[in-house]
């Protein structure tokens, strides 16, 4: 898979632990909802159906409150323990999405300390940003380039 | 990348905060000339004035008995990449997920 500099992104990590640790932290609705968004938010694993077309649906809360939107995706590719791509073009049952804008490939491989680790992020492009930037609102970061250039060019 | 981009980002989680960089977004200012539309003691604007200075986004120096802020616009520019906004969002979520499944394994 080509990593395009203008819009992809990639993660790539050695992860201390067994592979299988690492995969079902991706793949167990408790577990991963543990990690996927950063507290205090918490974030409820609404939909995890793992399989091709499978959707992966996730919500959060800022406060404890009402859960609101996270991530709605859908599952493309699960290889046992190795890998999972998903895509939020699609939401679950292979339906066109609203705003679609990435798809994650996620890659486990041995490696000699526990798991090499591998995020590849492709993103649509950069007229999507403000849709992504509503998201990653939650995350924590999505926001502090939006709100700077407002704010020093308001 | 993301650690320092954790520092602008509680920098700005603060509206008085917001309203002081919009401000300086137009030129730099005394810190009087910020503090006068908030109803604060000057301690407690002086306290959000330190945390943008920490985070970088601002620079203040001093001018006889005046403390002029503005706003450091290199600081500025560099978290604007928007890929690089993702790629921070990523980095921490792969952050959180080492620490789970490390901790995981001390159990």
């Amino acid at each position: 898979m080509t990593l395009d500099p203008e819009r992809d992104l990639e993660i790539s990590r050695i992860i201390k632990a067994p592979r299988a640790a690492v995969w079902a932290a991706w793949t167990r609705p408790e577990q991963f909802a543990k990690w996927w968004i950063p507290a205090p938010a918490l974030c409820r694993v609404a939909e995890m159906d793992l399989r091709p077309g499978g959707a992966l649906t996730t919500l959060m809360s800022e406060d404890g409150g009402a859960f609101g939107p996270h991530l709605s995706a859908c599952y493309l590719e699960l290889v046992e323990g190795r890998k999972i791509v998903f895509t939020n073009a699609l939401v679950g049952g292979w339906r066109p999405a609203e705003q679609p804008m990435m798809t994650a490939i996620i890659t486990l491989d041995d490696h000699d300390l526990g798991t090499a680790y591998r995020a590849h992020v492709m993103h649509k492009d950069h007229a999507d940003q403000e849709t992504h930037r509503a998201l990653g609102f939650y995350d924590g970061w999505g926001t502090v380039a939006a709100q700077l250039a407002a704010l020093v060019e308001g | 990348m993301a650690q320092y981009l954790d520092g602008i980002f509680q920098a700005l989680a603060d509206p008085t905060r917001r309203a002081v960089v919009g401000r300086l977004g137009h030129g730099p200012a005394s810190v009087g000339e910020l503090a006068a539309p908030f109803d604060m003691a000057l301690p407690s604007f002086m306290k959000h004035i330190h945390v943008l200075e920490e985070s970088g986004l601002i620079r203040t120096s001093k001018s006889g008995r005046v403390r002029i802020c503005e706003i450091d616009r290199k600081q500025v520019a560099a978290v604007g990449g928007w890929l690089d906004e993702q790629r921070a969002i990523w980095e921490s979520r792969t952050d959180r997920l080492e620490q789970f499944v490390t901790q995981e394994k001390d159990r």
